[in-house]
């Protein structure tokens, strides 16, 4: 047991903050629903951040630390998948890497757009196509999640068979999402805390009511949870382990996205203040693999079949 | 980072869980529904807590100069999360060996530890905590048990409550006023239970026989000598210790162990099937296996050397939310089994009230977190 960084780990996190500082921050009035950086993204791929899982003294747990810090910046960027899961199927594939489910083809896909890689997993294995324009609905202009999605209008009849459990990728699926959503959840309560520790009614900050310092507490003590809980998914590659971090981290992001909301008041509901840019990704996270009670579903069978 | 045991912690583990398998009665399931305080553990510990010492067992986190072997807190962490799975066997001696010892390690006279650390070590002695009064509990700090200094001896009179072991304790560390200036004249003293002018009545309750109590201090009179620390400096060496202390109870393994064993009851039966158990049982394994992270968390800080802040309280409050879960998902599931059908799933309830209540409350770890890990603006007092 050893749950400090290592030196390595603290020198990738902080190379990522001095690389991403251009993105952490937003222009007012300039904020739409999904935000994305092309420059950002071109910087990530060439100093190797999405390639550490590789990397022996790195490996899968600093792969989760690299998808959380980078789910903090208002920029969605395609990471978790890229990080975590990508070297399972093939490293080569070429980005944005979008995780579908058969059978489950037919919901919003985050980053598809043509170019991109679908890997489709389920019972008859792990395969993967090159998403192009014919196969994809137009771009979904109007979608309230913050991320870039968009919808496959079917499957080709020829894809890529890839040698790798269907079991193994959704582990590592389950672990890449809750990394993603455990950096969503500590960036919307930062967000949130700045908000209600600055705005003032009754004459005094809104947090130091304490109907909201408990509740912003107890979201403090869930983000936490997801947080360990998803890093120690990554190191240990247990089945069970993976499947409880993601039903914890959307069972999470049900709870905090409503207080977040409900704590900025008017505010929480303009385009004005950046809180939905990780909110309305949890949102969008909740219903990844299925949903919370599909991963209690394959964490029971983990633990205790 | 590195999510799991080293071969040697795991070695440990195994040697404690052997020793315990030898070393319990055949009927000690049943035998530990009496609680840890109660007269028939604490009888049963004074007895086990030596083979314990034999074994080099009761104390091996301890350095070196105390004693110990000096294992550092993994083995402490483990030590206590098999302890307190079976039950705990220490009754409340697991007080001693967690903080009491180290507390008076660092804060005790030459003369105070010559006295109490020797019969910790030999798993003889009782403590009791003489903190909550009937007027500060969650408030500790607006107690009024008033200590004074009157030609070499301390004149103590008051009324302590919720005092677990009181009972059967050889010696109370008692939290006094010594002066009105709030935490500032808070003062502790060693006060040993069979001094005249306490009386102690029990107070029957919910976690198990003779667990908590009040404790009542009329003119009882000790020597100087029997002041811990300076007059004043109750707060700060309270503050050390709680942190040791809402470390010290690994409830979230006791947690999971009942959950399993609540789940091994549902599939004897047939009743593990359906979609809507599974997923509730699985939100508490979450529940539990992220308190339990979140501790180690905080035991890493310990292992680094580095002051314990805040984040225990986040830890804490993270267990009490398991604890809950799983209470509830027992209740829920397998009723039957605080009605007679298992000893281990009631001792497992009757313990986990206590979890959000003792060492500071559920709602003070909020108060915690909001201030110190939040760094939200304190509230007007």
């Amino acid at each position: 047991m050893q749950l400090a960084l290592s030196e390595d780990q603290t020198q990738v996190l902080d190379f990522i903050d001095s690389l991403a500082r251009p993105y952490a921050t937003l222009p007012m009035h300039d904020v739409s629903l999904a935000l994305e950086s092309a420059e950002l993204d071109a910087a990530l791929v060439e100093n190797g951040f999405l390639d550490v899982m590789a990397v022996e003294e790195l490996g899968p747990v600093t792969a989760a630390l690299v998808a959380e810090k980078l789910a903090r910046l208002p920029f969605a960027v395609e990471a978790a998948a890229s990080a975590l899961v990508r070297p399972l199927i093939d490293p080569e594939l070429p980005r944005p890497l979008c995780l579908v489910e058969e059978g489950r083809t037919g919901g919003p896909v985050r980053f598809l757009r043509p170019g991109a890689t679908v890997v489709v997993v389920g019972p008859s294995g792990v395969r993967s196509f090159a998403a192009d324009a014919r196969l994809i609905a137009p771009a979904q202009e109007d979608t309230l999640y913050a991320y870039p999605v968009a919808m496959l209008t079917g499957l080709p009849d020829a894809m890529t068979v890839h040698e790798v459990a269907p079991a193994e990728v959704l582990r590592a699926w389950r672990v890449a999402v809750a990394a993603e959503a455990a950096g969503l959840l500590g960036a919307a309560l930062a967000s949130t805390v700045t908000y209600v520790s600055e705005r003032k009614q009754f004459g005094r900050p809104l947090a130091t009511f304490q109907g909201m310092r408990h509740r912003l507490a107890e979201d403090q003590v869930i983000t936490n949870s997801v947080y360990w809980l998803a890093l120690r998914a990554a190191g240990t590659g247990d089945a069970g382990d993976a499947a409880m971090a993601l039903l914890h981290a959307q069972e999470a992001a049900k709870r905090v996205c409503y207080d977040y909301h409900q704590f900025l008041g008017g505010m929480g509901m303009t385009l004005e203040h950046p809180l939905h840019l990780w909110t309305y990704r949890l949102k969008l996270l909740t219903a990844e693999l299925g949903g919370r009670g599909e991963q209690g579903l394959a964490a029971a069978e983990a633990l205790w079949e | 980072m590195q999510f799991e045991w080293t071969p040697e912690q795991d070695a440990f583990r195994h040697k404690i869980r052997d020793f315990l398998h030898d070393n319990l009665p055949e009927d000690w399931e049943k035998f530990s529904e009496h609680g840890p305080a109660s007269p028939a553990l604490t009888a049963f510990a004074r007895e086990f807590c030596v083979k314990l010492a034999d074994a080099g067992i009761l104390f091996p986190h301890w350095p070196v100069e105390m004693g110990g072997e000096g294992l550092g807190p993994w083995e402490q962490q483990i030590l206590a999360e098999e302890m307190w799975i079976a039950g705990e066997p220490r009754g409340g001696q697991y007080m001693n060996v967690n903080w009491i010892g180290p507390t008076l390690q660092k804060y005790g006279t030459e003369e105070q530890k010559a006295r109490y650390l020797e019969p910790i070590t030999r798993g003889q002695s009782l403590w009791c905590q003489g903190f909550s009064e009937p007027d500060a509990g969650s408030d500790l700090a607006s107690l009024r048990t008033r200590a004074t200094l009157t030609d070499g001896n301390y004149v103590i009179n008051g009324q302590k409550i919720w005092t677990s072991y009181a009972g059967l304790a050889d010696t109370c560390f008692l939290l006094t006023r010594t002066s009105d200036d709030r935490k500032k004249g808070i003062t502790i003293i060693l006060v040993p239970m069979d001094t005249p002018g306490i009386t102690v009545r029990q107070i029957p309750s919910l976690i198990g026989e003779g667990d908590i109590h009040e404790v009542f201090f009329d003119d009882v009179t000790v020597p100087e000598t029997a002041r811990f620390g300076e007059e004043g400096q109750a707060w700060e060496i309270v503050a050390y210790s709680l942190r040791n202390e809402r470390l010290g109870i690994p409830r979230f393994t006791l947690a999971r162990a009942a959950l399993d064993r609540a789940v091994a009851m549902l599939q004897a039966q047939g009743r593990f099937a359906r979609d809507y158990v599974r997923i509730e049982a699985a939100r508490c394994a979450a529940l539990c296996e992220a308190a339990g992270t979140a501790n180690y968390a905080v035991v890493q800080k310990r292992v680094d050397g580095l002051a314990i802040g805040a984040e225990s309280s986040s830890a804490r409050y993270a267990t009490v939310m398991a604890e809950r879960a799983v209470c509830e998902f027992v209740i829920e599931f397998v009723p039957e089994a605080l009605a007679g059908a298992s000893a281990y799933l009631k001792m497992h309830h009757q313990r986990g009230i206590v979890a959000g209540v003792a060492a500071g409350s559920a709602e003070i770890q909020l108060n915690i977190i909001a201030s110190e890990v939040l760094e939200l603006p304190r509230e007007p007092r």
